[in-house]
């Protein structure tokens, strides 16, 4: 049980062209038990940043400190940290029990019954019990997964580290792996950073989200925060499959005039961007709405040109100009046909959009959420 | 594959056709590559005016047999044979050992100089042996027998009272500098090999062994020497037909007829005036022996090895 905290941690790297920046002042804090994941497209700094964790790369500047400790001088063994790597890195000549024992017996005393009984405790965790004498090349993907896993459980660390755990198993796979690990990390409680490219891994398992570019953090939040209040365009761009659509435009009194439309903002949304006159318009996919009549302001013609039916919804992209290269995607439910070639009327409501600074990319406005529902319990 | 009948036989008959020219193919390469041995297996056990009358390759029949040749080859070499598995055997484990060590070092740990210290050791692999000869024979005769005796005369003198003299250079020391001579030349080579064979060993599982808490002794101990096992045969083949198969070495550097290697006993055996043939190919089977053993002991692990699982 530990509380990690980065504070401006910085990592370069000495090129033949000088200095190259991986990680950036990253600061982040992690709390006691919390699921942190961090997330970037790749050579983002993500996982040289675990790794300054683990103490396998060194830290140029900043502090990590452990429940207050610093450990940035430690060496990996010292730090109590277990860490699951992409490639298992399982011992190819040692059993299951083997590789999950040596662990044990190289960094602590304990006697070998007691480290054989915890060994198996967590096979039978693991479910993988019946596998405990089998060598790593005699099982498939998924056991081998599980083993890496159980060789971090076994250790009964303060921290785990896992880097893109699931990234080799297959797309059904990875969604059972993803649930068990979230219960396994819930069960044991214990402080995780999970390293991932993938933003609905990082949507669906984590406390808090990290998101990481050119080694700068753009924003540490719940997944929700980050998918409904972005802080800039990286980020509402990365969150979100498919990606939010966006329109360059500037604003022209209470106008905001793009290429292809021209969107009407209330006097109160006004007032929130004042000053800014270059302002790219943000809006997701699920919050364009399908009218048949211009009820009301900033509703716009355009023409179904791709459709993707996916059973629970289908993705359409359209065009405003179909001689133009302007598409934008929308979906709807899975119930609503569309044809391709079919034109349609398309609605931005005010209360869904965002809005950005185009220049520094940082959010100006964010959607409003008065819609948010909760489920209520029933007893 | 057509689904058409004809097309499907005569597609089955060309298979059959190839596999026929396939084998015929390995059975020419056997007899090409047995051909001489079975010649000097032959000639080994022919009397000499057997082989004069008969083809080399053919079998001796009843009047030409005899085993006077291997007998007299045997009592030759014999000695010769003892001498070079003494000197051959530690010569051989040491540079693997020493070659996987210095890998390992050179690989999986990272420290400053590496790059300049490959460079040596690859350089190492090119010097000829001729290029040593005098610096190695003016070592072992003059500048190590005087720090060995300052040391030890020294140190037993302390002990003893002055009266214990450093041995001279006798039958076993000149085989143990021989041994330690090829351990030594052995190691750039070992390295390299081990080295490229480290290369491609994860680096995730090696971390992973530093996050367990291993040390680096016990990476080596117990990650990178059992992963180690086929390159050991691969190596140790190698490096043990090298050693054993050398003659220069062993005539700088030994003298005394009781410690000769089976490559001077053998150079002994067929260097006369008179060319007795039959003495001459049971010397080089005998001679052959212990690596066609080594051969046949490491071979799978050696394929394995080779082939880089």
């Amino acid at each position: 049980m530990a509380q990690l905290t980065l504070d401006e941690v910085t990592k370069t790297f000495q090129d033949d062209d000088g200095e190259i920046i991986a990680v950036d002042e990253v600061s982040v804090d992690i709390e006691d038990g919390e699921f942190l994941c961090v997330v970037g497209p790749s050579g983002c700094g993500k996982s040289t940043t675990l790794r300054m964790i683990a103490g396998l790369e060194d830290i140029t500047r900043g502090e990590i400190r452990l429940d207050g400790q610093i450990i940035n001088d430690q060496p990996p063994a010292r730090r109590n940290v277990a860490m699951v790597f992409q490639s298992y890195a399982l011992y190819p000549h040692m059993t299951v029990r083997e590789n999950m024992a040596f662990g044990l017996e190289e960094s602590t005393d304990m006697p070998d019954d007691e480290i054989n009984e915890r060994v198996e405790q967590a096979c039978r965790d693991m479910d993988i019990f019946e596998l405990i004498d089998r060598k790593p090349g005699e099982l498939s993907g998924g056991q081998q997964q599980r083993v890496a896993l159980g060789r971090a459980i076994v250790r009964d660390p303060e921290v785990f580290l896992m880097d893109e755990p699931l990234a080799n198993l297959d797309a059904k796979l990875k969604a059972e792996m993803r649930t068990e690990l979230q219960e396994l990390q819930q069960d044991l409680d214990v402080t995780t950073v999970y390293v991932t490219h993938d933003q609905t891994e990082a949507m669906t398992m984590s406390d808090r989200i990290a998101i990481l570019n050119d080694g700068v953090l753009q924003q540490c939040a719940t997944p929700l925060e980050c998918y409904h209040e972005p802080n800039n365009l990286f980020v509402a761009g990365f969150i979100g499959e498919p990606s939010m659509n966006f329109f360059p435009t500037t604003l022209e009194g209470s106008t905001l005039r793009g290429e292809w439309f021209e969107y009407e903002l209330s006097d109160e949304t006004v007032a929130e961007v004042e000053g800014t006159t270059d302002i790219t318009l943000g809006i997701r996919p699920e919050d364009i709405e399908f009218v048949q009549t211009d009820t009301g302001p900033n509703v716009f013609d355009s023409t179904v040109n791709v459709v993707e039916p996916r059973g629970n919804e289908n993705t359409a992209h359209l065009q405003f100009d179909e001689t133009m290269d302007d598409q934008f995607i929308a979906t709807v439910g899975g119930m609503k046909q569309l044809k391709a070639g079919q034109r349609v009327k398309v609605r931005f409501p005010e209360n869904a959009i965002h809005l950005f600074d185009t220049a520094s990319g940082e959010a100006i406005r964010n959607r409003t959420l008065d819609e948010i529902e909760t489920v209520e319990s029933v007893v | 594959m057509s689904i058409r009948g004809g097309n499907f036989i005569d597609e089955l008959r060309s298979t059959e056709n190839s596999r026929i020219g396939l084998y015929a193919l390995l059975l020419a390469g056997i007899a090409f590559y047995l051909f001489p041995v079975e010649t000097a297996v032959m000639t080994m056990f022919k009397t000499e005016s057997a082989f004069a009358r008969t083809l080399p390759f053919a079998p001796p029949g009843a009047d030409g047999f005899t085993l006077d040749a291997l007998s007299t080859a045997w009592n030759t070499l014999r000695p010769g044979l003892i001498n070079s598995l003494l000197m051959a055997i530690p010569a051989t484990i040491m540079s693997a050992l020493l070659g996987s060590l210095t890998a390992y070092g050179l690989t999986t740990i990272s420290w400053r100089g590496q790059v300049g210290v490959v460079v040596l050791i690859i350089a190492g692999i090119f010097i000829p042996y001729q290029a040593v000869l005098v610096p190695l024979s003016q070592f072992w005769f003059r500048v190590f027998p005087g720090l060995a005796e300052g040391f030890i005369n020294t140190l037993f003198g302390f002990i003893t009272g002055g009266s214990w003299q450093y041995p001279s250079r006798n039958g076993y020391v000149q085989l143990l500098q021989l041994s330690v001579t090829h351990a030594a030349y052995g190691i750039p080579i070992c390295t390299l090999l081990f080295r490229s064979y480290y290369q491609s060993i994860s680096e995730e599982m090696i971390e992973a062994a530093r996050l367990d808490g291993a040390s680096a002794f016990s990476i080596y101990r117990n990650i990178i020497l059992p992963l180690s096992l086929p390159m050991f045969a691969v190596t140790l083949i190698y490096q043990f037909t090298q050693v054993y198969n050398d003659l220069l070495f062993a005539l700088v550097l030994i003298n005394e007829p009781a410690s000769q290697v089976a490559t001077q006993r053998l150079a002994a055996l067929t260097g006369g005036v008179v060319q007795s043939f039959n003495t001459t190919m049971a010397g080089a089977i005998v001679a052959a022996l212990p690596t066609l053993l080594v051969y046949i002991v490491f071979g799978e692990q050696f394929a394995k090895g080779v082939a880089g699982e």
